[in-house]
């Protein structure tokens, strides 16, 4: 317990409170903008093409994490149920492109149709919607809901607590958010964390003489 | 193809770590062998523990890579592809190769990026491994998974009588643990986990057959320190350290394993009863001051569950004997020509410095060499080729640590605080320096200098590799004399290309430092370090475009970009 320096351990006990309130704190008043965004129908996709909407899952999500891979028939499911009751799935790719040749928008379309995605499958370019979530790893989930015109971020984190195992789910994340608010209800669990790969917003362009 | 087997081995770790609270089968990591290895690095997920998944990293797998098995004499060509989503690099530890192809800080593969290093192996026989080494990361991307050992087969060893028939009666062991959150991620709050990891096992046990078998044991800790044993206390023998066999078996009870450090060792179970057990194990309690892992606490910034306890670490089943099986001891193994004080003609001495204690409410400042922190611009000694040296590190500070230094292998001359160890007698590259002690070791730094790219040398422990207690060294050949030529030029054929292209040198005596590809978005396609130009570099795999090619020369270390069209 001497004379030890740990870089993590600083980060994360300075961190992980700040983090939590912070987070927390956003999570209950954060507001969210509209985008306009690319689907692998090649057609541009807002929130506002949705007249009649309560509320939204977004999902960030992407083609090339193993943790994502084991999605999308939850996806499809959760749109499925969702969407007649007013809160459609839109699934979102935020990833460096730069750095994932298998998340680039041509290997998008193939894996909506591979998948029969229900949902639309939005490419997120510039990466500029997921900062705006503050999204931070695929899968992560978000639920809001519309009030008093402008949409607010009622949950945010996993979309359920088993990814490998989908018959050993014991908590449904997002599924509950929304139960809870089409039933006019306080979200039970308004935040977890996300699980799965990072997604890292791309620096910027380095010079091409750097090793 | 590779998802397939990233998915394989998912589901066997699946299946392995499943029953949490009683033993799993031990995990044997995948081989490789041959001359060409491809090691692809990607984020991946465990089930660990009942629940959800832990997201971890892994190379060819989920978490820790293949043994690859090389033979002395071998030319070998690694692919490393870094499909992780951060920069990395990959060190091969204990290997004797040019300091461009060994993987250290300067050696950063960025994500999308294949690294292709190659070199001969020269090392004897033993036990190696490769992890990422990337300044200030180390200690995350570990944690995370990535490494694997290096197997080294040689003559001298295939003609022993030991055992050798790998995850049968010869058997890697890394030993790791981690922690975890209620959403089972991994969670670093202290660098010693609360639950151990045996080959990424938790809670692991293994059949081993009735006779001798060998065990080689490496420390991939973020931080503790093991005292290794048998439950019984019965004696095994130590037959290799990290570079090499001993001269003969060393019977012990117990060997202190810091991180990094390999040992490779004979157990008898020849006069243990089928069905029997015994445990490989952990004395870990009592350990003095200093020993990482001796702290009390169990929770905080240094805490552990497993901290000052012996706990296990392996339950051993015994099964029926082999054919073939090793049932005597060999009495002599290699006859090593060691290196002494009076070989060095060069001395140099070491302090760890700085460094004020932690404790649970919180961690300390870093350590440093000689109060220097460690600075990739800064190099801090310059050896010249083929000299003999005798280093000697001091610790006169607040806790131990694991010296370790890239290229060579060494002799322990002595320890302040008394004997050399009988077990820590042979080739070394990595040793405990304990609090309130000075180790001397000799080396020879042959055959490979670079006044470009250094070697590292540094304490293993992550946090305080990370944390800066590391230095550099560039070896020198003083008898090259410098030349102030213009960098040499090349021109690409053909431009456009399909499916290679060649790089036509003006000078064709000239030669080819490093070779970097990028795109036209700036991801780096290719990384290639001394590259061998005559059959053309493959760039079947390119998406049409632009691509800029730079090419650094040899003897100038200047670099000249061209651009290239891929149809
Ligand atoms: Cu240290």
């Amino acid at each position: 317990m001497k004379g030890r320096f740990y870089k993590g351990a600083i980060l994360l006990l300075l961190a992980a409170p700040v983090i939590t309130l912070l987070g927390f704190d956003k999570i209950s008043n954060k507001m969210i903008s509209d985008f306009s965004l690319r689907n692998t129908d090649s057609r541009y996709v807002s929130l506002k093409d949705y007249p009649d909407a309560k509320g939204f899952i977004i999902v960030f999500t992407c083609n090339h994490c193993p943790f994502a891979k084991l999605y999308p028939p939850r996806l499809n499911d959760l749109n499925q149920k969702y969407k007649p009751l007013g809160v459609p799935l839109l699934a979102i790719s935020s990833t460096d492109t730069i750095v994932y040749e298998e998340d680039t928008y041509p290997m998008m379309v193939a894996k909506a149709k591979k998948e029969h995605f229900n949902f639309p499958y939005l490419f997120d370019e510039m990466q500029a919607v997921a900062k705006n979530f503050q999204a931070q790893k695929t899968p992560h989930a978000f639920v809001i809901w519309k009030e008093n015109g402008r949409w607010e971020v009622k949950y945010s984190g996993a979309i359920d607590d088993n990814g490998a195992e989908p018959d050993k789910v014991k908590n449904r994340y997002a599924a509950n958010a929304v139960d809870a608010l089409l039933g006019g209800k306080e979200v039970p669990i308004k935040e977890t964390k996300s699980i799965g790969c990072q997604i890292n917003f791309r620096p910027l362009p380095a010079s091409p003489k750097e090793r | 193809m590779l998802l397939r087997n990233l998915f394989a081995g998912a589901i066997l770790l699946l299946l392995s770590f499943n029953s949490y609270g009683q033993y799993n089968t031990l995990h044997i990591p995948d081989t490789l062998s041959g001359t060409t290895f491809n090691l692809n690095i990607r984020d991946t997920f465990v089930q660990f523990r009942p629940g959800n998944q832990t997201i971890t990293a892994g190379i060819n797998g989920a978490f820790w890579g293949p043994t690859l098995f090389l033979n002395k004499g071998d030319s070998v060509y690694m692919n490393v592809h870094n499909f992780h989503n951060d920069t990395t690099t990959l060190h091969w530890h204990g290997m004797h190769l040019p300091a461009v192809m060994d993987g250290g800080p300067h050696q950063t593969i960025p994500p999308g990026t294949i690294w292709q290093p190659y070199w001969k192996v020269t090392n004897n026989a033993a036990t190696f491994w490769y992890h990422p080494h990337l300044h200030m990361k180390t200690e995350e991307q570990l944690a995370a998974g990535l490494g694997g050992f290096i197997i080294i087969r040689d003559a001298v060893e295939a003609a022993l009588p030991l055992p050798r028939t790998y995850g049968v009666d010869d058997l890697p062991l890394v030993l790791t643990s981690r922690s975890f959150d209620a959403s089972n991620a991994f969670i670093h709050v202290s660098p010693y986990g609360d639950y151990m990891l045996v080959n990424g096992t938790m809670n692991p046990q293994v059949s081993l057959p009735k006779q001798y078998v060998r065990l080689r044991i490496l420390n991939a800790e973020l931080e503790r320190g093991y005292n290794l044993g048998f439950s019984d206390n019965r004696t095994f023998y130590v037959i290799g350290n990290d570079g090499g066999l001993l001269d003969a078996p060393v019977p012990v009870t117990r060997v202190k394993l810091l991180v990094g450090e390999r040992v490779e060792i004979l157990v008898n179970l020849g006069s243990d009863a089928i069905g029997s057990g015994v445990d490989l194990e952990a004395f870990n309690a009592g350990m003095p001051f200093g020993f990482p892992g001796s702290e009390p606490s169990t929770t905080g910034a240094f805490g552990s569950l497993l901290n000052n306890i012996n706990f296990p670490i392996l339950h051993i089943n015994v099964a029926a004997a082999t054919a073939g099986a090793i049932t005597a001891l060999p009495a002599v193994l290699v006859t090593n020509t060691y290196l002494t004080a009076a070989d060095a003609t060069v001395t140099r001495t070491l302090n760890v410095t700085d460094g004020t204690p932690g404790g649970p409410g919180g961690p300390g400042t870093p350590f440093y060499f000689d109060h220097t922190p460690f600075a990739l611009a800064t190099i801090n000694k310059t050896v010249d080729l083929n000299t003999v040296e005798m280093w000697s590190v001091t610790n006169n500070n607040v806790f131990g640590h694991s010296f370790h230094i890239h290229d060579i292998q060494f002799k322990i001359l002595s320890r302040s605080s008394g004997p050399v160890n009988s077990y820590e007698s042979g080739w070394k590259d990595t040793y405990y320096l304990g609090v309130n002690e000075t180790v001397t070791f000799v080396a020879k730094f042959s055959d490979y200098a670079d006044d470009i790219h250094p070697f590292m040398y540094h304490c293993h422990m992550a946090p305080h590799e990370d944390g800066g207690l590391m230095g550099q060294f560039v070896v020198k050949d003083a008898t090259g004399v410098a030349t102030t030529k213009q960098p040499g030029d090349f021109t690409i054929y053909p431009n456009p290309a399909n499916n290679r292209v060649y790089v036509l040198l003006a000078d064709p005596a000239m030669q080819v430092y490093y070779i970097t590809i990028t795109n036209a978005v700036g991801r780096t396609m290719y990384m290639l370090p001394r590259p061998q130009l005559a059959g053309g570099i493959d760039v079947s795999n390119f998406a049409p475009g632009v691509y800029l090619m730079q090419l650094t020369d040899e003897q100038t270390k200047k670099t000249i970009v061209k651009r290239f069209v891929k149809e």
